[in-house]
């Protein structure tokens, strides 16, 4: 599968997707920052002006969710369509078909990784000192990635034979948003919620890496364990379902 | 030798559902109504050898089952049954044109395709001049691919298919579409590849290339091998048999 020639492959297709997705608006590239920020604007408004939360760090606390959200959001339902949008490639050339799904995600995982950025810029003029506990975000980025690969395989491999999905997906997304912690603080939820809310991978990885930045502690062994656990299963799901999948791909879409 | 293709039992059947029930909506809402689908076989019982350097052309009705076969060969579809084997690689030219992407510009989709089909980036580099030339597309390789005409995108992708360096040649119909000009170059690359002694699969209804170049020809009708052998002889029966 890591051949040298597949590696090129997936090369190739990820820097087409990444032309292709902004060469035709005006903006281009700089839409998928203001994107999220434009979210992060009007939220931070509402929360921290008009309701207010108590929590200190608001800005950065929300930017973080935000983020987060965003790139598993944007990812998804990109992912989705990956097939539909590369019909004329995947009917006439055979080669391993992750490699649209990885490609398409990788390219989502640049968009994240801008925006990152413009994380730490506010990080940076906040007044959290630096720590070498920072560094421990890129493993949640990885497990985040991860989770939206495995997540990404069903459902680019269900849209094929389900079109309903890509409205289904919307609607589970925009539900998504409101039951993770993205705007308000998990103190405010009551205690009795907590187990179910972290059933949700995302809201694990959106309040660790709050951990890390804001708190500035790691989370537990364990936590960091469960949620492994987590990214592994998801994956490993995912991957199956798609190997099962894989060979009808061709003739359904 | 290894043949280049083996086929053995090959059979394919498409599942075509009669009220296409294609919505999650559909089958909650109908679940418990039973979905007629009609078994369409596309290929049956398919037994076909191929040795290295052989040049077999695939003659047959529209509908016969010839394009379907070579999707199989180039492993687009898999087969419902039965073995396959390929000794090589392939670079396919299916349906009128290879994998593009209309977003990008000609020279992109050039090495897009070389890259899928194994090359590195140098060695596109060196290829890219001969396949440009080919095609004839000098002053448009920067231009987006979906503004081509669908003429000029299938002799882009002929080009690309017939200039890189691969084991087996899975053609489909290059000869129905392109000008005269074109068409010449055309047969001019089947007559290299025959000397360079390369594997070729010829789907065309263009019987005179078909007999031109061909060292054996199989006939399918509705799915199946009625006649294989000599070119001169099978395509004698198609002809008898179509007239009848």
């Amino acid at each position: 599968m890591l051949s040298r020639k597949n590696i090129r492959i997936l090369v190739e297709i990820a820097i087409s997707d990444f032309k292709v997705r902004y060469q035709s608006s005006i903006l281009g590239y700089v839409w998928t920052l203001i994107k999220p920020l434009l979210l992060f604007a009007v939220l931070y408004v509402v929360f921290s002006v008009f309701m207010r939360f108590p929590v200190e760090n608001y800005q950065l606390y929300l930017l973080l969710g935000v983020i987060i959200w965003n790139f598993f959001a944007e990812a998804t339902s990109i992912a989705l369509r990956c097939f539909e949008t590369k019909q004329s490639l995947i009917t006439k050339i055979y080669f391993p078909r992750i490699i649209v799904v990885i490609a398409s995600t990788l390219t989502s995982l640049l968009t994240f990784l801008l925006n990152m950025i413009v994380f730490f810029v506010f990080l940076a003029i906040s007044d959290i000192p630096f720590s070498f506990n920072f560094f421990f975000m890129i493993v949640y980025i990885l497990e985040l990635y991860f989770i939206i690969l495995g997540v990404s395989l069903i459902i680019s491999a269900l849209y094929v034979k389900f079109r309903d999905l890509s409205h289904i997906w919307d609607v589970l997304l925009q539900i998504g948003f409101w039951i993770t912690p993205i705007i308000y603080p998990l103190t405010m939820v009551p205690e009795v919620y907590h187990r179910f809310i972290y059933l949700n991978p995302l809201a694990r990885l959106i309040e660790y890496s709050r951990a890390i930045f804001i708190l500035g502690h790691i989370p537990s062994p364990v936590l960091n364990l469960v949620i492994f656990l987590m990214t592994v299963v998801i994956m490993f799901v995912g991957a199956l379902f798609f190997k099962y999948q894989e060979a009808s791909i061709p003739e359904n879409i | 030798m290894n043949p280049a293709v083996k086929i053995e039992n090959l059979s394919k059947i498409f599942r075509i559902p009669h009220e296409k029930r294609d919505t999650l909506k559909e089958n909650i809402l109908h679940f418990h109504r039973r979905v007629h689908t009609e078994n369409f076989q596309a290929l049956k019982n398919i037994n076909l050898d191929i040795q290295p350097g052989e040049f077999v052309g695939i003659i047959g009705k529209n509908g016969s089952g010839k394009s379907t076969l070579l999707k199989i060969m180039a492993n687009i579809y898999r087969p419902t049954s039965g073995e396959i084997s390929i000794n090589g690689t392939i670079s396919p030219f299916l349906e009128l044109g290879i994998g593009f992407n209309g977003d990008l510009s000609a020279r992109e989709n050039v090495y897009l395709n070389g890259i899928i089909l194994g090359l590195s980036r140098k060695e596109i580099d060196k290829k890219y001049d001969a396949i440009v030339s080919f095609a004839d597309l000098y002053d448009f390789m920067e231009m987006k691919l979906k503004n081509f005409s669908s003429g000029m995108q299938v002799r882009l992708a002929f080009a690309i298919a017939a200039m890189i360096d691969a084991d087996i040649y899975l053609c489909d119909e290059v000869l129905a579409v392109g000008d005269i000009d074109f068409q010449k170059k055309s047969l001019g690359t089947f007559k290299d590849l025959k000397k360079k002694g390369k594997t070729v699969v010829l789907v065309s209804h263009d019987l005179d290339a078909i007999k031109g170049f061909c060292t054996k020809t199989i006939l399918l009708e509705k799915g199946e091998i009625v006649k294989a052998g000599d070119t001169q002889e099978v395509v004698n029966y198609y002809l008898q048999r179509s007239d009848s």
